[in-house]
This record gives C-alpha cells, sequence and structure tokens, in this order.
C-alpha cells in the first residue's frame, strides 16, 4: 500500500492529525492513514460528516499541516498550497471584486503568463463551463450553480494536475448537480492524459456517477476501498446496474447504515 | 423601478428641507426679538438673503485689484460673493489636505500593522483607548505642537481622520472570509500577491463607510480648528460674528456649510463607487 512509484500522484504516509477541543480534550480526524493515489485516477472520499475526509483533503491542498507523517505529491513533499493541487472549496470562492474572467485568469496571472496567452485560455475554460458571453460579468450577478462553473473553470485554467474538490456541489439542487458532473467530468476527460482528482462528498449516489475508486472514510480510518468499474458515461440508470448497487450496498454498511434503512 | 424609487426619495428629501426652511420662517415672525439692535435671534430668510449676505463683504481680504473691507470696500454682492468664495476656498483646502493625508496615513498603518496577526492584536487595546479621547478637546494641544498657522490645522484634521480609516481598517482585515485568502494562495499567489489583491480590495467596503464618517468629523475638526485663531475661512467667520452678536452671519455661515458638507460627502461616495463596482 505503501510504495511509491513514478505513476504515484498522491502518497500518504501514515498522516495523523489532531484538533484540540474547546474545552480540553482531542479529536483525531486522521489516525496514521496511509494512502496512495496513481496518477489520472477519479477518487471520491465519502463518509459522514467528521470522519475527516475534508481533514485529508486540506492536507494534501496544502492548507492544514498534518500532526505526524508526511504527503507527497508528485515526488514532493506537500509543505504549503500551491497551484500545482487546484481546489474547488465547498463555499464560494470567487472573488467578488474580479469579473468572471479576471477570476479565469487570475491563477495564470500568478504564474507570469502573458495577458494575451492567458485571455485566449480563460476564454476558452470559460466556454467549456458554458458560460460564453460573460466574460465581464460581476459574480454577484451569478447564480450559485454558475459561481462552481466558474471556480472550475479557473482550476482547470490554471493546469493543475491534481485537483482537489471539497464537496463542491452540497448546496446545489438537483438538476444543476447533474449538469455539473457532465461539466466537469467532460474537462476531466478532455485531456489526453487525466488530471487526478480527489473528491470529497457525502452523497454515495455522487460517488458512484463520478469515481473509478471510492474510498470509504470513518472515523479518522479508511473502512472500505472500492473500485468502480462501471463503464462510462454513467446517468442515473447506471446507478441500478447489480454491480454498482453492491457497492453502493457495501458503503452503507461501513457508513454504519442498513440498506433497507435504519441504523445497524 | 430603481430610477423612479431614488426619484421619489429626492422628492421627499427636497420637500422636508423646504419644510424646514419654512418653519424657520415662522419662527422669525413668531419670535421678532433682537439679539442685537437691528439683528433678530431667528433672522428670516428675507434677511439672510440680503442685509446678512452683503455684510459678509466685511470679510473681504483684498484681492483683484479690490481694496480689503478693512481698507474701504463699500460692502456689495459681488464682494460679498467673493468673500465667501476665498474664504470657503481656504477651509476645504485645509479639510481636503487633511483628509488625503489623515486618510492615506491611517490606511497604509492600518494595512502595515494588520499584516500580521501579532501586531494588530498589538495596537488593538491603545486604538480603543485612542478613539476614546474627544478630538475637538485635544484642539488646544495641537496648537502648542503645530502651531495656529495652516500647518497646525491641517494635522489636526489629519489625526481626526486618519484615527477613524486606521480603526475601520484594523478592524476590517481580521474579518476577510479565509477561504478568500486560500483560493488565492492554492492558485499560486505569493502573500504579498494575495495581500493586495485579496485584503486590500475585501476592506473597501468598510473602508469607505468610515470615510463617510470621517467627511462629517473632518469639517467638525477643521470648523473646531478654525475657531480658535485662524484668520480665513467659514470658521473664522463665525467665530468673528459671534463676538458681536451677529447671529443672523452665524445661521448663514451654517447653511453654507451644511450644503457643502453635503457635496463632499457627496465626492467621497463617488470616489468610492467606481472601486465598489462589484459590491
Amino acid at each position: 500500500m505503501n510504495e511509491t512509484n513514478d505513476r504515484t500522484a498522491i502518497a500518504v504516509h501514515n498522516v495523523t492529525r489532531r484538533f484540540q477541543r474547546t474545552g480540553g480534550g482531542e479529536v483525531i480526524a486522521a489516525d496514521n492513514m496511509s494512502l496512495t493515489i496513481p496518477r489520472g485516477e477519479f477518487v471520491c472520499l465519502v463518509g459522514p460528516s467528521g470522519c475527516g475526509k475534508t481533514t485529508m483533503l486540506q492536507m494534501i491542498a496544502g492548507l492544514l499541516a498534518p500532526s505526524e507523517g508526511e504527503i507527497e505529491v508528485d515526488g514532493r513533499k506537500v509543505t504549503g498550497p500551491g497551484p500545482d493541487r487546484g481546489v474547488v472549496f465547498q463555499k464560494d470562492s470567487v472573488f467578488p471584486w474580479m469579473t468572471v474572467i479576471q477570476n479565469i485568469e487570475y491563477g495564470l496571472k500568478c504564474r507570469g503568463v502573458p495577458a494575451a496567452e492567458r485571455r485566449a485560455l480563460a476564454r476558452r475554460y470559460l466556454a467549456h463551463v458554458g458560460l460564453e458571453g460573460l466574460e465581464e460579468s460581476w459574480p454577484r450577478e451569478l447564480s450559485g450553480g454558475m459561481l462552481k462553473r466558474v471556480a472550475i473553470a479557473t482550476v482547470f485554467a490554471n493546469g493543475s494536475r491534481v485537483l482537489l474538490l471539497d464537496e463542491p456541489f452540497g448546496a446545489l439542487d438537483y438538476v444543476t448537480k447533474h449538469q455539473l458532473y457532465d461539466v466537469l467530468l467532460s474537462l476531466w476527460s478532455e485531456d489526453e492524459q487525466h488530471r487526478t482528482v480527489v473528491f470529497v462528498t457525502h452523497d454515495i449516489d455522487e460517488a458512484l456517477l463520478l469515481a473509478d475508486r471510492v474510498l470509504v472514510f470513518k472515523a479518522g480510518h479508511i473502512a472500505a476501498d472500492l473500485s468502480i468499474d462501471s463503464p462510462r458515461p454513467r446517468n442515473t440508470e447506471s446507478l441500478l446496474q447489480p454491480a454498482v448497487v453492491a457497492h453502493k450496498r457495501t458503503m452503507l454498511e461501513h457508513i454504519g447504515l442498513r440498506p433497507s434503512g435504519g441504523t445497524a | 423601478m430603481n430610477g423612479s424609487r431614488s426619484f421619489n426619495d429626492r422628492r421627499v428629501g427636497v420637500a422636508a428641507l423646504l419644510a424646514l426652511a419654512l418653519v424657520w420662517q415662522l419662527m422669525s415672525v413668531l419670535f421678532p426679538m433682537e439679539i442685537v439692535p437691528g439683528v433678530p435671534m431667528v433672522p428670516g430668510w428675507q434677511v439672510v438673503v440680503t442685509r446678512t449676505f452683503l455684510s459678509l463683504s466685511n470679510f473681504w481680504e483684498g484681492g483683484f485689484g479690490i481694496p480689503a473691507a478693512s481698507a474701504g470696500t463699500p460692502p456689495s454682492y459681488g464682494v460679498a460673493f467673493l468673500s465667501l468664495l476665498f474664504n470657503s476656498l481656504d477651509t476645504f483646502r485645509r479639510l481636503a489636505l487633511g483628509f488625503v493625508i489623515g486618510g492615506g496615513i491611517g490606511f497604509a498603518l492600518g494595512l502595515l500593522l494588520s499584516l500580521s496577526e501579532w501586531s494588530n492584536r498589538f495596537v488593538g487595546a491603545p486604538l480603543r483607548f485612542i478613539r476614546a479621547l474627544p478630538l475637538l478637546a485635544m484642539i488646544p494641544l495641537f496648537q502648542l505642537w503645530f502651531g495656529i498657522a495652516d500647518f497646525g490645522m491641517v494635522v489636526f484634521i489629519a489625526y481626526g481622520v486618519g484615527v477613524i480609516i486606521f480603526t475601520s481598517v484594523i478592524n476590517a482585515v481580521p474579518r476577510v472570509p479565509q477561504i478568500y485568502r486560500d483560493n488565492a494562495r492554492t492558485l499560486g499567489a505569493s502573500k504579498l500577491r494575495t495581500f493586495y489583491t485579496v485584503t486590500v480590495p475585501a476592506i473597501l467596503p468598510e473602508v469607505r463607510s468610515a470615510a463617510v464618517i470621517a467627511v462629517g468629523v473632518g469639517w467638525a475638526a477643521a470648523l473646531g480648528a478654525e475657531y480658535l485663531g485662524a484668520q480665513s475661512g467659514l470658521g473664522r467667520i463665525v467665530v468673528a460674528s459671534e463676538a458681536f452678536g451677529y447671529l443672523d452671519r452665524m445661521f448663514l455661515t451654517a447653511v453654507v456649510i451644511i450644503v457643502y458638507a453635503a457635496i463632499s460627502t457627496w465626492l467621497v461616495e463617488r470616489g468610492f463607487a467606481r472601486l465598489l463596482r462589484w459590491a
């Protein structure tokens, strides 16, 4: 489980993360965890809230330091945030004081990409997420789903080979969510060499529609590591295939729910 | 919708002002007593726009080939207008200089001390103390330190404005949502770039509110400073008039100041409007 080779995008080695609880005591959000994610894999981390999945994502992003252990991305130890790992956050992160196109260009500008080149790239990704014509709009004029499209275009335009998404669609309605699955997957499969995606969600169906592999988190441990080999493109019908239903049953059991309803 | 609403707001505002002017006129009829012979306690508009306005000629210090009032130039509407214009410009100059210098230093210093959480906390406590000091009570202190000439007044106005802007920056920076800084850092922004592309624009709405308050404080500071020893300006007209019981001149100057304060507030809001198109 621990071997690292040049196909490995993310390697987590014996990582523990503790939080001090106000008023004493501590919470262990990651308990001596190790995992490897190969390049190009679409991995979903699922589990109930408080299971440590967001903590893991933030540690890979470099926004949170492990208490013990270390994380490597593309063979380099993670010491802080960086443009090699793009993040789509749960809450709205689009800068309200920049226009849509300025937001998408932001990362490219940070890295000194010439104006004409970054404008062209930004326009391409803006079109890809279906927002052409909104270049000069202010974020306040956009709906929640449109803001997510901007955030996705921003990280893809920035060229990060590793993308970390933290319950990005949690606050959206059913239809918008499914539209954004399509946007995300079409961008992901557009590249010859797929980008590595780590996608945190508490929604099991979401994980089954998106992932190559699902890691079920429970109280700071990985309770199950499942390969989802149902063919792509998937849709809501795919969720009814026997193999997928079996995966769903396994996941529900690990989370502590009986498939027939009620808690185990 | 919005246009017609602001149009209605404006009509209501104008109506309220007219009503106030009318009440004043009514009071001048009801209370006709005089403070000194020829100067009513409540000067009606027919006095204010004629005799009172003309009397502003007395504050003409000379220029444009027209000798000073003290050198024998007779009162006229033209000279009164020039006199009001130049005294206003003197006050405006002090206010504008003090506002720009104080606002600039307060903004820069606030940002500088917000760079680290430690320094931000360090200035927090003394700041509450400094803010509690009544500004106008410190005029004599500033006059002894910096003199009663323009320089002293500008420094005093700058202090009053600077404290307000500084405080707003110190309070606003820690409240910028962390997610914007995280977003900038994960997209590859350096700490410095994060500072000027995230922190600075994010606090501007709060700084705008503080700047509008600072305009009012700036006017109070400017007039307060002029009350004590200025050789020109609107504050000096008020004080010189008070010495002789010219209540009507004080009233006219007050009306003029209200108009100016409204205009300067509007100017500051206009200045921020472009920066805050996104908000």
